[in-house]
C-alpha cells in the first residue's frame, strides 16, 4: 500500500539523498531560489558599487533578468505542486487523514503555497532593482 | 503490507505485518502478562535514586533542568533590568557608575538571548517532543545531558562575571572595535562563554531535527505530525544555518583578542563590518529561532481551547518554513545606517517586508481556528490573546522599522528598544508562560493556581505596557540606547520614571508566578489525565508519573488521535502496541521511516551516567581557561575532552547488539542495529556537519568580504601561501578520504584485513596533509595583515578538522581489532566515511583559496 519500497541498494547514502528525502526537500527548492536570488543580487550590487567591478546600470539590468529566471524556476515548482496538490480534480482542501495520498496531497498543497511566498518574496526583492537608480 | 525479508538474513529488514489491523489490536494482553511487563518496563526506565539523580538523562529530568535553569537565568538577566531601569528613572542618577551601567545592559541582553530565548526552546523541545512523537525518550539521551551540563556551565560562567565586575561591557553585539580593543576579560568571557554555549545549542538541535524526524510514531506520517514538530524541524534547520557564522566570527574575533590577529583592525587591512555582518546572519534568524518555537506553543493549544483540528495546517507549515528562509534575508536591517550602497538596504527592507506575510498567515490561521470553534476560556488561552496583542503591536512597529528612511531616524533610541521588547515578550514570553501553564500537568502530574495565573498575567500584561509603551515615545523624542544617564529638560523625564514604575509592575507579576510554580503542591489532589481535553499524544501520559514516556508506542492515522480514536488510551495502557516491554533489560524506542513513519529499527538508548558531566566540565575547561590566557591548562582540559568523549563513544554507542532483530510487538520483528543512512547515528552526523559546513562557508565568505570591501586584497606583492605545500595537503587529505571510502567497502565485503591497512594508511595521509598546510602558511606573519592572518585562520580550521578526522580513523581502526567494528556492524564507519566527504570538500576549498584562487584574484 505504500509506495516507498525499495529492494535494498547497493549505493544507500544517494538513495537517501534521492528517493526518501525527496518530498520534504522538494518543499525547500521554491525558497531556496529566493534565497540564491537574493544572495546574487546583494552580491552583484556590492561588487558593482563597494569593489566598482562593473557599472551598476548593468548589474540592475542583468539582475532583473535573473528575477525573471528565478520567477519561472518558482512557478515551474508551484505548477508541479499544483498538480500533485490535485485540488482542482479532487476538490479536498485539506489532508488530515493517514493514508500515503493524503501525504501526497499535503506535500503538494506546502509546497504550492510555500512557491506563492517565495513569488512573493522574490518580487520584493526586485522592487529596489525597479526603483532605485546608481549606489546612493 | 508485509516486509519482504531477503535471503540470507545477513542484514535482517523489518520482517512481519505493518500496518496493524484493527482485530490485531483488538487481541487482549493477558492482565498477569501486563503486570509483569509494567515492572520490567519500570526497572529499565525510572531514574536513578539519591544523589546518582543528577546522573539521570531520561528526558523529562534533563528537560526539567534544562528548563528551570533558563527560567533561573532568565530572572537573574530581569533583576539587571530592574537596576537598569532604577539607574534611568530619573536624570542625572548617580545609583550605578557608568562602567557598572554598560556590564547590566550587556550581560542582560546576552542573558536574555543566550541564556533564556534559545536555550528555552532547546529545554522545552527536549521536555515535550518525545511525548508529543509518543516515543520512550530522544534518540541520543547523553547528548541532551552533555548540552544541559554544557550550558549549566557556560551560563554561571558567563552570568557570574557580573558579581566580580568582569562582566562584558561592550553591548550585546560586541561590535569591534569598542569589544576588541576593551581592557579585562570581559569580551573573552563573552566569546568563549557563550561559543561553549552555542556548541551545546548546535548539539540540541541535532538531537531535535533527528527526534522529529524519525523518532515518531509509526504511520505519524508528515501531514500528521503535530504542528510543534514542524516548528522544532524548522527550528532546528535555521539553527544549523545562524549559529554557525557567529561561531566562525567567535573564531576570528577572539583569534584577534588573543593573538593579534587584525581581522577588525582597519589599520592592518581588518574590517569592522565583517563582524557586523557575521553578528546579524546570525542575529536576525536568532530573533525567529526564538519565536517560532514559542508561537508553535500556541499551535498546539489553540486546538485544544477551540475544541476541533486546527484550520490551515498547510499554511501553517508555508509558515513556518517560508518565515525560516526569509528571516535569512533581514540581518542588514540591523545595519541599516552602516553606509551600504542604497540599493542593498533595499533588498533587505523588502524581505523584512515580506517576512510579515508568513508570520502573519499563522496567526489569522490561529484565529480562525477559535472563531470556528467553540472556545473554553482556559487559563492559557489568557496568555495566548495577551501575547496575540503584544506580538502584533511589536510586529507593526517592525514594518516601521523595516523602512530605511524611518530607521535611520530612530536607529539605536529606545523606540528599538519598544519594538523589541514588544515582539519578545509577545512571541517569546507570553506563549511560553502560556505553555508553562498549559503542559504543567504534563510535566509534573499538579495543576498551577488558576487565580495565581489570572494575577501574574495582569500584573505582567499591564506592567509590561506601561514599561514599554512610552518608550516609544522616550525614543521618538530623541533618547539614544545604552546611555548610563541623560540631562534634565529634554521631555525624557516622564516618560522614563513611568517606564521604571512598570517595570517593577512586572517583576511583581513574575513574583507571583514563581510563587505559583515553586509552591509545595504535595496536598494537591491527584490530576486528571487529560486535564484540557486535548487530542494530541502526550496526554496519554501517565498519572501518576512513569518514567517509560509511552507504556506502549501506538500506530497513528491521524492528526488529534486522542479524538479520533477512542479506543487508543486503553489500547496504549493495556500495552497492545508496539515495544510493550524491556525483556532484555535495555531502554529502547521506535526508529521510523522520514516520510511515512514506517518502522525501521528498534533503537537502544542510553542510561545514566556521570560521563557527560566529565564530558562538559574537560570542555567547559577548555573554552574557560583561554579567558585567561591559560593555554596549557586548556589544552589538557581540551584532551581530556576528546577522550572522555571517545569512551563514551566507545563503551556506549553502536556496539554490537545480542541479538539481530527482535519482537517489537504486533508480530512485527525489527533489527537492533542499522548502519548508513537510515540510522540515527548517520542522520546526526549529517545535520553536524551541515552545521559545521555553514561555518566554514562564513569563512569563505570572510574571504571575499575583504576582497570585496577592499582595493587591495590580497595586497599587492603579499606573500601567499606556498603554492607546493598546499597541492600536498589537497593530495594527502584526497588519498585519505579514498582511504576511507575503501576501508568501508572492503569491510563490508568481509575483507577485514585490507580494510584495516586502509584504517592504517589513512590516518598516515592525514597527518601527512596536515604536516603540509601548516608547512604552507608557516612563513606568513598572522600580525601583519589580514590576510595572512586569514591564511592562517582557514589552516587552523582545515588542521582541527583534520585531526578529528584523523581520530576517527584510528577509532575505527580500533574497532575492527577489538570487535567494535565488523563486517556486519560496522555504522562507526559509515558515520565516519560521511564526516570524510564534507571534510573533504572544505579542505578542497580551503587549498583552492590558499593556492591558486588568492593569486588569481
Amino acid at each position: 500500500m505504500t509506495e516507498e519500497e525499495h529492494p535494498p541498494q547497493a549505493d544507500e547514502e544517494r538513495h537517501e539523498f534521492s528517493a526518501d528525502a525527496d518530498s520534504l526537500w522538494r518543499l525547500t527548492l521554491a525558497p531556496a531560489t529566493w534565497a540564491l536570488h537574493f544572495v546574487l543580487c546583494y552580491a552583484t550590487i556590492s561588487l558593482a558599487c563597494a569593489r566598482g567591478l562593473f557599472p551598476v546600470g548593468a548589474a540592475r539590468f542583468w539582475l532583473l533578468g535573473l528575477t525573471v529566471l528565478a520567477l519561472l524556476v518558482i512557478g515551474r515548482q508551484g505548477y508541479k505542486a499544483l498538480k500533485q496538490w490535485n485540488v482542482l480534480d479532487t476538490g479536498a482542501l485539506s489532508h488530515p487523514d493517514g493514508r500515503a495520498e493524503d501525504r501526497h496531497r499535503f506535500l503538494g498543497h506546502a509546497a504550492l503555497l510555500i512557491a506563492v511566498i517565495s513569488t512573493i518574496g522574490t518580487v520584493f526583492t526586485s522592487f529596489p532593482l525597479l526603483l532605485l537608480e546608481g549606489c546612493r | 503490507m508485509i516486509f519482504r525479508r531477503p535471503a540470507p538474513p545477513v542484514r535482517p529488514e523489518p520482517d512481519g505485518p505493518y500496518p496493524p489491523t484493527d482485530e490485531m489490536l483488538s487481541t487482549p494482553v493477558p492482565k498477569d502478562e501486563q503486570a509483569a511487563q509494567t515492572k520490567r518496563l519500570r526497572a529499565v526506565w525510572d531514574p536513578p535514586t539519591g544523589w546518582r539523580y543528577w546522573s539521570a538523562v531520561n528526558n523529562t529530568e534533563v528537560g526539567k533542568w534544562y528548563s528551570l535553569t533558563a527560567f533561573f537565568f532568565m530572572l537573574c538577566a530581569g533583576l539587571l533590568a530592574l537596576l537598569i531601569r532604577l539607574q534611568l528613572a530619573v536624570p542625572e542618577n548617580e545609583l550605578l557608575p557608568a562602567d557598572r551601567f554598560n556590564q547590566l545592559f550587556t550581560m542582560h541582553g546576552s542573558a536574555m538571548m543566550f541564556l533564556f530565548a534559545v536555550p528555552m526552546f532547546e529545554a522545552v523541545s527536549i521536555l515535550l517532543l518525545p511525548g508529543l512523537l509518543g516515543a520512550r525518550d530522544m534518540p541520543f539521551p547523553r547528548l541532551s545531558a552533555f548540552g544541559y551540563w554544557c550550558f549549566l556551565i557556560g551560563g554561571v560562567f558567563v552570568l557570574g562575571s557580573i558579581l566580580f565586575d568582569a562582566a562584558p561591557r561592550a553591548g550585546w553585539f560586541m561590535y569591534p572595535p569598542l569589544a576588541t580593543e576593551d581592557e579585562g576579560p570581559g569580551s573573552d568571557i563573552w566569546l568563549l562563554g557563550l561559543s561553549f554555549i552555542e556548541v551545546a545549542s548546535i548539539a540540541a538541535a541535532v538531537e531535535l531535527i533527528v527526534g522529529a524526524l524519525k523518532c515518531r510514531p509509526p504511520g505519524m506520517r508528515v501531514n500528521l505530525m503535530p504542528l510543534y514538530s514542524w516548528y522544532v524541524l524548522v527550528v532546528g534547520g535555521m539553527i544549523l544555518f545562524a549559529f554557525p557564522p557567529l561561531i566562525a566570527g567567535d573564531f576570528l574575533f577572539e583569534l584577534e583578542r588573543s593573538f593579534d590577529w587584525p581581522f577588525f583592525d582597519p589599520t592592518r587591512g581588518g574590517d569592522p563590518m565583517l563582524w557586523q555582518h557575521l553578528f546579524w546572519i546570525f542575529g536576525h534568524p536568532e530573533v525567529y529561532i526564538i519565536f517560532l518555537p514559542s508561537i508553535a506553543i500556541v499551535a498546539m493549544i489553540i486546538p485544544t481551547v477551540a475544541r476541533r483540528p486546527i484550520i490551515g495546517y498547510s499554511w501553517i507549515v508555508l509558515s513556518a518554513v517560508g518565515t525560516g528562509f526569509l528571516s535569512f534575508g533581514l540581518w542588514v536591517h540591523h545595519m541599516y545606517t552602516t553606509g551600504l550602497p542604497g540599493l542593498s538596504l533595499g533588498f533587505f527592507s523588502a524581505a523584512s517586508e515580506a517576512v510579515v506575510i508568513p508570520t502573519g498567515v499563522q496567526l489569522f490561521a490561529f484565529l480562525a481556528t477559535l472563531i470556528a470553534g467553540r472556545i473554553r476560556m482556559i487559563l492559557p488561552m489568557l496568555w495566548i490573546a495577551g501575547a496575540l496583542a503584544i506580538f502584533t503591536m511589536g510586529g507593526l512597529t517592525g514594518i516601521m522599522l523595516a523602512l530605511a528612511p524611518f530607521d535611520f531616524q530612530v536607529h539605536d533610541t529606545y523606540f528599538v528598544v519598544a519594538h523589541l521588547h514588544y515582539t519578545l515578550f509577545g512571541g517569546m514570553v507570553f506563549p511560553v508562560i502560556a505553555g508553562i501553564y498549559y503542559f504543567y500537568p504534563f510535566i509534573t502530574k499538579k495543576q498551577l493556581s488558576v487565580r495565581l495565573g489570572r494575577w501574574a498575567f495582569w500584573l505582567i500584561f499591564t506592567g509590561f505596557n506601561i514599561t514599554f509603551l512610552p518608550m516609544h515615545l522616550t525614543g521618538l523624542l530623541g533618547m539614544p540606547r545604552r546611555v548610563f544617564t541623560y540631562p534634565e529638560g529634554l521631555g525624557w523625564e516622564a516618560p522614563n520614571l513611568i517606564s521604571t514604575c512598570g517595570a517593577f509592575v512586572v517583576a511583581a507579576g513574575f513574583a507571583v508566578f514563581v510563587w505559583d510554580l515553586i509552591r509545595p503542591k504535595a496536598s494537591q489532589p491527584q490530576i486528571e489525565r487529560n486535564p484540557w481535553k486535548a487530542g494530541t499524544l502526550e496526554w496519554t501520559h501517565d498519572v501518576p508519573e512513569e518514567a517509560w514516556g509511552m507504556r506502549s508506542i501506538p500506530h497513528i492515522t491521524s492528526r488529534y488521535p486522542l479524538w479520533d480514536d477512542p479506543k487508543l488510551l486503553e489500547r496504549v495502557d493495556s500495552g497492545r502496541f508496539y515495544l510493550p516491554d524491556a525483556p532484555e533489560g535495555r531502554r529502547e524506542t521506535l526508529v521510523t521511516s522520514v516520510i511515512d513513519a514506517e518502522p525501521i529499527m528498534v533503537q537502544r538508548v542510553n542510561t545514566p551516567t556521570w560521563l557527560t558531566h566529565l564530558a562538559a566540565a574537560f570542555t567547559g575547561g577548555a573554552f574557560i581557561f583561554p579567558t585567561f590566557h591559560l593555554y596549557i591548562p586548556a589544552i589538557i582540559s581540551g584532551t581530556l575532552a576528546v577522550a572522555t568523549i571517545l569512551y563514551w563513544l566507545w563503551s556506549s554507542t553502536a556496539r554490537p547488539p545480542e541479538a539481530d532483530t527482535k519482537d517489537a510487538g504486533l508480530g512485527l520483528r525489527l533489527p537492533t542495529y542499522v548502519s548508513g543512512p537510515d540510522s540515527t547515528g548517520w542522520s546526526a552526523m549529517w545535520i553536524t556537519m551541515l552545521g559545521d559546513a555553514t561555518a566554514f562557508a562564513s569563512l569563505v565568505f570572510g574571504f571575499f568580504f575583504y576582497w570585496t570591501s577592499q582595493p587591495d586584497f590580497p595586497p599587492s606583492g603579499a606573500e601567499h601561501a606556498a603554492l607546493g605545500f598546499v597541492a600536498l595537503a589537497a593530495l594527502g587529505f584526497m588519498v585519505s578520504w579514498a582511504l576511507t571510502l575503501a576501508a568501508r567497502g572492503l569491510n563490508r565485503r568481509g575483507q577485514e584485513s585490507a580494510a584495516r591497512g586502509a584504517l592504517i594508511c589513512g590516518p598516515i595521509a592525514t597527518a601527512g596533509g596536515l604536516v603540509a598546510l601548516v608547512y604552507a602558511v608557516l612563513p606568513l606573519g598572522p600580525t601583519t595583515h589580514v590576510y595572512p592572518a586569514l591564511l592562517w585562520a582557514f589552516a587552523i580550521w582545515i588542521s582541527a578538522h583534520g585531526a578529528v578526522g584523523l581520530i576517527m580513523q584510528l577509532y575505527c581502526l580500533a574497532g575492527s581489532l577489538f570487535g567494535k567494528l565488523t563486517p556486519r556492524y560496522d555504522a562507526d564507519l559509515w558515520n565516519v566515511s560521511l564526516f570524510w566527504h564534507f571534510f573533504l570538500i572544505s579542505a578542497l576549498v580551503a587549498c583552492a583559496l590558499l593556492g591558486p584562487v588568492a593569486r588569481v584574484l
